[in-house]
């Protein structure tokens, strides 16, 4: 069984303090570190699952530039067997339909029973890539996928529902779906894992090799411009308590007191 | 007449006891090289080098059994007794052998002492094996197990020694020379004969079963705990041996060294490291004991011998799973603390297998625990655990003026390695705070790494993950080479312990231009040199009691318990009270090993409430520790435990800057 994963680089922004650019458009990415997308993740670990059950072979994609060749190499230390790096710079600003188009260059020529993405990138979250990716290519499609079963020529897919309800699909393969965290617990890369494939070749192509001309790809080819980042303004209601340790907790204390918080 | 040693008297006739003598040497033979060749399939690059200090080692604590009295005179009594007697029966029948075969020299006088001396060492057997019994079976001294072959192999053995005392009780009533008297004890059995001919006919029955049962039990040795007979001096030989450093690259796939595998087999199961283990003694599902035997059924169900018989594997895994309870998901719980190869008497050094273990689950990968694989992604990525950006590193300090000596490279300046830890959490910043105070008060020129500070590389250290360990030691090493650091300090023993242990090692193997070597010291030296030097004076008397935790990295590990100490003691009004697990004896607070980044496992009480229960018993007000880790985990243990209002938790470095007025 051949499964394609689609991964996504994003900045890990959790515990940083963000900042908007001059620009607006994006935020500063100076002092930020990347990861591979949290769904994405999943997706991969399901992939490599999969295919330790069933036997196989696991491509993974992704496209950004090179720096992007860390979440590759991840995933090729969590058992994936082929990477694929779509190099193109053309592709900033471009909206869910644009990356779909430039993903669908590749996976278009690639023979496979299971198409995987994230449910959503934790950095645009547009939760779309997948779907518009498998509209383009003529696919059935299931999303926010918490487990899949493996059938005869049709994969059993379970999808997360409103509270704790599932919903249970048969799809006949091949089919794309997009995996929902939770779904399983994505193994440990370890830094051994990751010089082993160090000699495992990335694959790499661009817009041009896939005959996309300009105009289908970045701000040209979305149908959705982004405008400008903001961060909200702090709110009337919002105070932001300063001091020492001990001064923030007695105000606090104080704040719920008032309230009716404390009796 | 001269006195003299007859053998095989009418005893026929004599080739069956040659064929089984053979047998059993077979056997022997054959379990060793079992246990030879998995050791042989371990992690082979340990070079082994000659060292007569550790022969000497080697026969002071294995064969004269000091290390075995350590703590527990009345089981190095009673193994003294059975090994000496063992011995001494076992030389004296090598030395019938020569006497038969090669030149008869027991005769005379020198017969009767040699007789005298074997009965006394038949004496010393038999009370050691009934006193080891009573400790087991009547005394049950908990540490203890009760297994089958724990019944068997001293039973076995005393049936060995009594039988032996019967062959020749009724040989002497056979004979009745008139030297019987030295062999006292078989004289005093030849009695149970009522004359010559009755003895005569017992005779040859208790010979042969004697010699039955001493082969069977020699045969038996290399299958029971009793192959420690062979494994322990080598395991004792092999703990001063520097550990051979493999990059992770050129690592195979074997889990355990073999240096690791003899000192499973050296184990006799005797539970002083259960006694002494802090997880076990929390009631955690977790004993270094148990933790061995699994190990080692592990090694023997890989490697053996026979395994490429069905049946047999078959049976060995059986066997595994049988064994215990034990299962790779409890190999988290050790703390690393170092308590158990304390006290072991084979020096099983459980942390290092533990640490192997641990290896291969990273490698795997799917079995790590949740958190703690958050936190070596953290490193990895942050280069700190505490998922924080290298913004905040620098923040703990961004009150006080210190130097930064990635801007201004001053090789003369002391470096002062803040670590993650101690710079990224609320509590443990105190503990710089006051450090950069008192250097400031004692006019030392200093400076830090600022934001740019790498992990040292401890955590994943101790987790196994030497890959990453690897990679941020090149961080470090890199840096202090670029920023011509040469004297460095820390605030945790983590630290210091891994870059005083655990760089050097590693640096021969790197090429010589990159090859980085620096002084380091725990803050807690340079608190006791300033002390030496007059720079620290203490002028107010605290009037305080206070007790101190031994941080098992510092004392344990880098044998550091004095300086502290002196710097507590010289401070006017400070009595310091000691715990009754002090020193090399500290127990541990719970946060080594990576148990701070990881999901809760505690058992109740937890470790670090035991801890903070036996130095609220000393009467102190206050605790002084040393080492991050330890602030923060007995700093929780007081507010879980209740004993807020009666102790306090304090730095080493709080006190002295309190103690100096230090604002
Ligand atoms: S590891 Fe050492 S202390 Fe523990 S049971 Fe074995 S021999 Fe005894
Ligand atoms: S190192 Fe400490 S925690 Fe680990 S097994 Fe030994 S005594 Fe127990």
């Amino acid at each position: 069984m051949n499964i394609v994963v689609c991964v996504k680089q994003v900045p890990e922004v959790s515990d940083a303090d963000l900042e908007i650019n001059r620009k607006g458009s994006d935020i500063d990415r100076e002092d930020l570190e990347f990861e591979i997308n949290e769904w994405d993740n999943y997706a991969v670990e399901e992939a490599v699952r999969l295919k330790e059950a069933h036997g196989g072979h696991v491509t993974v994609i992704t496209l950004g530039d090179e720096d992007c060749e860390d979440v590759l190499r991840q995933s090729l230390a969590m058992g994936a067997d082929e990477a694929i790096l779509i190099d193109e710079d053309g592709f900033e600003m471009s909206d869910a339909a644009g990356i779909a188009k430039g993903l669908h260059g590749v996976v278009k020529d690639l023979s496979f029973d299971i198409l995987l993405t994230g449910v959503q990138s934790s950095d645009n979250s547009w939760g779309q890539v997948g779907l518009i990716l498998a509209e383009l290519l003529g696919l059935p499609y299931a999303s926010l996928v918490v487990g899949i079963e493996m059938g005869d020529g049709k994969a059993t897919v379970f999808r997360e529902l409103e509270s704790d309800t599932q919903e249970k699909v048969e799809l006949p393969l091949p089919a794309a779906m997009t995996v929902q965290t939770g779904i399983n617990t994505p193994r440990y890369v370890s830094i051994l894992g990751i010089k082993k494939v160090r000699k495992i070749k990335i694959k790499e192509t661009d817009a041009d090799e896939l005959n996309l001309s300009e105009d289908e790809i970045g701000a040209e080819g979305s149908c959705v411009t982004s405008r400008k980042l903001v961060i909200p303004s702090i709110g009337g209601a919002a105070e932001m308590l300063t001091g020492s340790l001990d001064d923030i907790c007695n105000k606090a204390a104080q704040i719920i007191q008032d309230k009716g918080g404390l009796v | 007449m001269i006195p003299f040693r007859v053998s095989y008297w009418h005893i026929q006739p004599v080739w069956i006891f040659y064929l089984l003598a053979i047998a059993t040497l077979t056997v022997l033979g054959l379990g060793i090289a079992i246990h030879v060749s998995v050791w042989r399939k371990g992690i082979k690059r340990q070079s082994v080098s000659f060292s007569l200090k550790d022969i000497f080692k080697v026969i002071k604590e294995g064969i004269l059994g000091t290390r075995i009295f350590k703590g527990d005179v009345a089981a190095g009594t009673m193994h003294g007794l059975i090994i000496w007697g063992f011995l001494i029966l076992f030389v004296g029948t090598l030395a019938l052998s020569a006497d038969y075969w090669m030149f008869p020299f027991l005769h005379g006088s020198f017969y009767l002492l040699y007789s005298f001396c074997l009965e006394l060492a038949g004496l010393m057997l038999i009370t050691g094996l009934i006193w080891a019994l009573i400790r087991r079976y009547v005394q049950r001294v908990p540490r203890l197990e009760r297994r089958f072959e724990d019944l068997l192999v001293p039973v076995w053995l005393l049936a060995v020694a009594i039988s032996g005392y019967l062959a020749e009780g009724s040989r002497l009533g056979a004979q009745s020379p008139e030297w019987a008297g030295w062999s006292f004890v078989g004289y005093g059995l030849s009695h149970l004969w009522s004359g010559q001919k009755e003895a005569m006919s017992a005779y040859p029955w208790f010979w042969w079963l004697h010699a039955l049962l001493s082969m069977g039990f020699i045969a038996y040795i290399p299958f029971s705990k009793l192959f420690h007979i062979l494994a322990a001096p080598v395991s004792i030989y092999l703990e001063n041996q520097p550990l051979q450093i493999i990059p992770v690259e050129s690592r195979e796939e074997e889990v355990f060294s073999y240096r690791e595998a003899i000192f499973f087999d050296a184990c006799t199961r005797c539970g002083r490291c259960v006694e002494v283990c802090p997880s076990a003694g929390a009631g955690e599902p977790f004993t270094p004991r148990d933790f061995i035997a699994w190990a080692k059924q592990g090694l023997l169900t890989d490697y053996h011998l026979l395994n490429s018989v069905d049946r047999f594997k078959n049976w060995m895994e059986q066997r595994g799973t049988e064994n215990g309870q034990f299962d790779a998901s409890k190999i988290w719980h050790c703390t690393t603390c170092r308590a158990c190869l304390e006290v072991c008497p084979v020096y099983v050094a459980t942390p290092d297998a533990i640490r192997s273990a641990r290896s291969k689950v990273v490698e795997q990968g799917t079995e790590m625990p949740d958190l703690l694989a958050r936190s070596l992604k953290n490193v990895y990525k942050y280069h700190n655990p505490w998922e924080a950006t290298k913004k905040k590193r620098a923040k703990w300090a961004s009150d006080l003026d210190i130097p930064n000596l990635t801007k201004e490279a001053d090789g003369n300046r002391l470096c002062y390695f803040v670590g993650c830890t101690t710079s990224m959490e609320l509590r443990a910043q105190a503990l710089a705070q006051s450090f950069v105070k008192i250097l400031n008060h004692a006019e030392v020129p200093f400076g830090t790494l600022g934001k740019k500070e790498p992990c040292c590389g401890d955590i994943a250290r101790r987790a196994g993950e030497d890959g990453l360990f690897e990679m941020k030691m090149e961080d470090c090493s890199d840096l202090f080479q670029s920023c011509g650091i040469q004297d460095v300090v820390t605030s945790s023993p983590h630290c210091f312990h891994t870059f005083r242990n655990e760089y050097p090692p590693y640096m021969t193997l790197r090429e010589p231009d990159e090859q980085v070597s620096f002084r380091v010291r725990h803050y807690t030296e340079v608190l006791a040199e300033l002390l030496g030097k007059g720079s620290l004076k203490f002028e107010n008397s605290l009037g305080l009691k206070v007790t101190y935790h031994d941080p098992c990295y510092l004392g344990r590990y880098n044998r550091i318990f004095d300086a502290p100490r002196e710097v507590i003691r010289a401070i006017p009004g400070v009595k310091l009270l000691e715990m009754t697990h002090h020193r090399e004896n500290s127990l541990c607070c719970g946060g080594g090993g990576d148990r701070m980044w990881q999901e809760e496992m505690d058992g109740d009480p937890k470790m670090s409430e035991i801890r903070m229960q036996e130095a609220a018993a000393t009467g102190a007000d206050v605790v002084i520790t040393a080492c991050p880790l330890c602030l923060i985990m007995l700093e929780d243990a007081l507010k879980t435990s209740g004993l807020e209002n009666k102790l306090r938790i304090m730095d080493l470095n709080e006190l002295v800057a309190m103690a100096l007025e230090l604002k």
